[in-house]
């Protein structure tokens, strides 16, 4: 991916992962124009812990799952680099150790501790600590569309979709 | 007291005997042989413990990381600058997105989320587009239809934002705020190849299938779009694109033939309009195959057919050019998709999907199979809070002159019919029909009217309230005669009659003018696509065979925009004809009924060409059945 792609096309990327109770997790990536329309869609299949995962990876299992196993292989599929990476789980943001764009959890309510909350229009984000330039890289970027921003509805969407690849699949 | 005697010794003790005892001990040593061990030198002892072991079992456990399986779609870079008005505008970019709290477009104030619940205001006019929404309407999602199979194309419909968003670009300005159940409409044809719209008049079609068409056109997903509509309608199409889609040109098919070739094949019209007529009459440029290697057949991306059950009839002319004409979406109108039987719908789909649907299903697997084609919505289910809708019947004896004109033809024509025997066609029956009814509106020697007598009634008292009143009937002499009777209340007539030029005229006079407080119409020239929310009163002066002609009447004015309730009067002479044809006319209902509710119903409740004759307690003298309305 090259940084003038995004100049070129800008977007924004919304990961997600959806944990289904009898298949497991499937995680998916959609990326949107800044007028909301879809660019690109990727959708794993779904991926579950064995038990020594389980046990060895112990409180860092869905960081390592969902930021590292499904958000890194979904975000490195992508033709287009987004400005911002959005999510709506809070383990997706491990990813951020390992990509360059900034990742943002959006928040429902109270933010998590150990991590940098901010707003950008109507919508309450937030970094990993140990990323807190992000903050405001995401603020610049995010800045010309802050205040028709829902960046919460895209996630809907990727829902639907991923229901849709799985019954495709079924 | 006692006295202790005193005792005495009476032997010496012994003296006492010592004895010596010797303590030496003799000492005897015993030989045991270890003085011989305790001679040898010490020396250490080593004891050899083996203290090695084998290596331990290991159990290795792999954490493997097996490669996440990914599945990609790209879509197509949005193509969003087609016939918008703002295109070059830089202070207009795609910004957009999700339309905030306060957009315009969102539902209504603290309404649940249920389209049926929404009460938005019912007054188009009063909706303005700055009006603020909440968001607590559900966004309107658009869904790709059934028959929609690639994945890939499923999502790219799926994957859309929602109906809000895409009309809040800046670009796409609405004149009025659209009602939740219109953008679910607009999201319901935006992904199909074929569609009937199939809403009850007044909910506004017209307004949903333009905003869909000019979604499309701005997609790039179409870029020609043939709208056919019965002829009086074409202005209105104009019109109504005018007010929603003002940057999309529009062209009507008009003029000689020379033009209308040269108009059908202008290259770059983004929407025609065209009369049914008109298609028919120029079929063969429609049809004409490509004219050499620099000429291409004239084809559409969609074609909309308002008013669609003008192709009912799979057999007829305007069907089968219709249905030849070039296109790769088609789409339909239609606020009465069966107005007789089942088959009218047959009819419509062979328009849309030539062979999807069978004649030969009950009307409840019918209903079923269309079910993901055809959308209908009713006022009251979408509509809480239009005005209600009230019927006054009118249930009138005929008036002593006509009493008897009525008995003579009756017996006269019964006595014909009979005679006639297996000669006598449907033909001799509707002339009975029109016969009888027309006598039933007036007595043609004295033109004494039990009907007439009424309707003035009731017009004194619409009248004096302010209130303006549409009067229908079948003939246009009837229409002349009822002018002629209701001249104090300034009566405006629009028929057949009034040349099309001039019809414009007459709408606005009876909205604009206080003194014209009734208009007279005839159902053919009356019955569709015409707005007259303003008036409150509908008088059926006559029936027609039709309740779906009937209906189309009524929502002239209950509609969208009604201002209050609308009261229909249907004047209907009890003990003759127009009683048995009432009947009839409810069974029709209930075959409408049947198709697109679900409701287990008869399968063919059409007016056969028995029920004809049984109107007259006659029996067809022929095998055939056909269908006769």
């Amino acid at each position: 991916m090259e940084a003038g792609n995004a100049k070129s096309n800008p977007a924004l990327g919304f990961l997600t992962v959806l944990d289904h109770p009898q298949h497991g997790l499937f995680g998916g990536y959609l990326l949107l124009n800044l007028a909301g329309r879809p660019l690109e869609f990727h959708c794993t299949a779904p991926i579950r812990p064995n038990r020594a995962q389980q046990i060895l990876y112990g409180p860092t299992l869905e960081a390592f799952l969902y930021g590292e196993q499904i958000g890194a292989t979904l975000i490195a599929q992508a033709k287009t680099e987004a400005l911002v990476v959005c999510t709506d789980r809070e383990p997706v943001l491990a990813v951020r150790q390992l990509v360059e764009m900034p990742v943002a959890l959006l928040l429902a309510g109270e933010g998590p501790s150990g991590l940098v909350t901010f707003a950008v229009g109507r919508n309450r984000l937030a970094v990993p600590q140990r990323a807190d330039g992000d903050r405001q890289r995401i603020i610049e970027r995010l800045a010309e569309t802050a205040e028709s921003l829902d960046l919460a509805e895209p996630f809907t969407r990727i829902r639907e979709a991923i229901e849709e690849a799985q019954q495709g699949v079924r | 007291m006692t006295t202790r005697p005193a005792v005495q010794h009476w032997f010496a003790p012994p003296a006492p005997e010592v004895r010596q005892i010797e303590l030496r001990l003799p000492v005897a040593v015993r030989v045991t042989g270890w003085n011989h061990q305790l001679g040898r030198a010490a020396g250490p002892a080593v004891l050899r413990i083996a203290l090695e072991m084998p290596p331990p079992r290991v159990v290795a456990v792999a954490i493997r990381q097996p490669p996440v399986s990914v599945r990609s779609f790209r879509f197509p870079e949005p193509v969003e600058d087609a016939f918008s008005s703002h295109a070059s505008d830089p202070s207009g970019p795609d910004r957009g997105y999700t339309p905030a709290a306060t957009d315009p477009l969102r539902g209504c104030p603290d309404c649940p989320p249920t389209t049926a619940d929404c009460p938005l205001p019912t007054d188009p006019p009063t909706r303005s587009a700055g009006t603020p929404g909440c968001a607590d309407c559900p966004p309107t999602r658009i869904r790709p239809p059934q028959d929609v199979v690639k994945l890939a194309d499923r999502l790219h419909y799926l994957l859309q934002p929602p109906l809000e968003t895409l009309l809040a670009d800046g670009r796409l300005p609405m004149p009025l705020r659209p009602f939740p159940f219109q953008l679910e409409g607009i999201a319901f044809l935006y992904p199909r190849q074929a569609a009937i719209l199939a809403d009850e008049m007044g909910l506004g079609k017209t307004m949903q299938a333009i905003t869909a068409i000019r979604l499309l056109l701005r997609r790039g997903e179409i870029r020609s779009v043939l709208l056919v509509c019965p002829k009086p309608l074409v202005t209105n199409w104009q019109r109504e694109f005018q007010q929603w889609a003002p940057e999309i040109p529009v062209l009507a098919i008009e003029g000689e033939q020379a033009k209308r070739a040269w108009q059908w094949r202008l290259p770059d019209v983004p929407v025609r309009v065209a009369n049914y007529e008109l298609v028919v009459r120029d079929r063969e440029v429609l049809e004409a195959p490509p004219e050499g290697a620099g000429s291409q057949r004239v084809r559409f991306d969609l074609v909309v057919l308002d008013e669609s059950q003008r192709i009912k009839n799979r057999a007829g002319t305007t069907s089968a050019v219709l249905r030849g004409v070039a296109r790769r979406r088609s789409w339909a109108l239609t606020g009465t998709p069966v107005e007789n039987s089942a088959e009218d719908l047959v009819g419509i789909f062979e328009f849309l999907s030539p062979g999807f649907l069978s004649p030969d299903l009950t009307p409840r697997k019918m209903g079923r199979t269309v079910s993901d084609y055809v959308l209908r919505r009713t006022k009251d289910q979408v509509l809480r809070e239009i005005p209600p809708l009230l019927f006054r019947d009118a249930d009138l004896e005929l008036a002593p002159q006509q009493r008897e004109a009525y008995r003579l033809a009756e017996e006269e024509g019964v006595i014909r019919l009979s005679g006639l025997g297996a000669a006598a066609t449907i033909r001799h029956v509707f002339e009975l029909v029109l016969r009888l009814k027309q006598i039933c509106n007036f007595d043609p020697a004295s033109g004494a009217s039990s009907k007439l007598e009424r309707l003035e009634a009731d017009l004194e008292e619409t009248a004096t309230s302010g209130r303006k009143a549409i009067v229908f009937s079948q003939w246009v002499a009837t229409i002349r005669r009822l002018a002629a009777a209701l001249r104090r209340f300034g009566p405006l007539e629009y028929h057949g009659q009034v040349a099309h030029g001039r019809r414009d005229g007459v709408l606005r006079r009876f909205r604009e003018d206080p003194a014209a407080q009734v208009l007279l119409m005839t159902y053919g020239a009356g019955g569709v696509g015409l707005n007259l929310q303003f008036a409150h009163y509908v008088f059926l002066f006559d029936r027609w065979w039709n309740p779906a002609v009937e209906d189309q009447a009524i929502n002239r004015a209950h509609r969208i925009g009604a201002s209050g309730p609308v009261t229909v009067s249907r004047l209907l002479v009890l003990d003759t004809i127009e009683e048995r044809i009432d009947r009839i006319l409810q069974e029709k209902r209930a075959l409408f009924q049947t198709i697109f509710s679900g409701a287990r119903g008869p399968r063919r409740l059409g007016l056969t060409e028995q029920e004809l004759f049984g109107l007259f307690h006659l029996r067809p003298q022929r095998a055939a059945e056909p269908r006769a309305a």
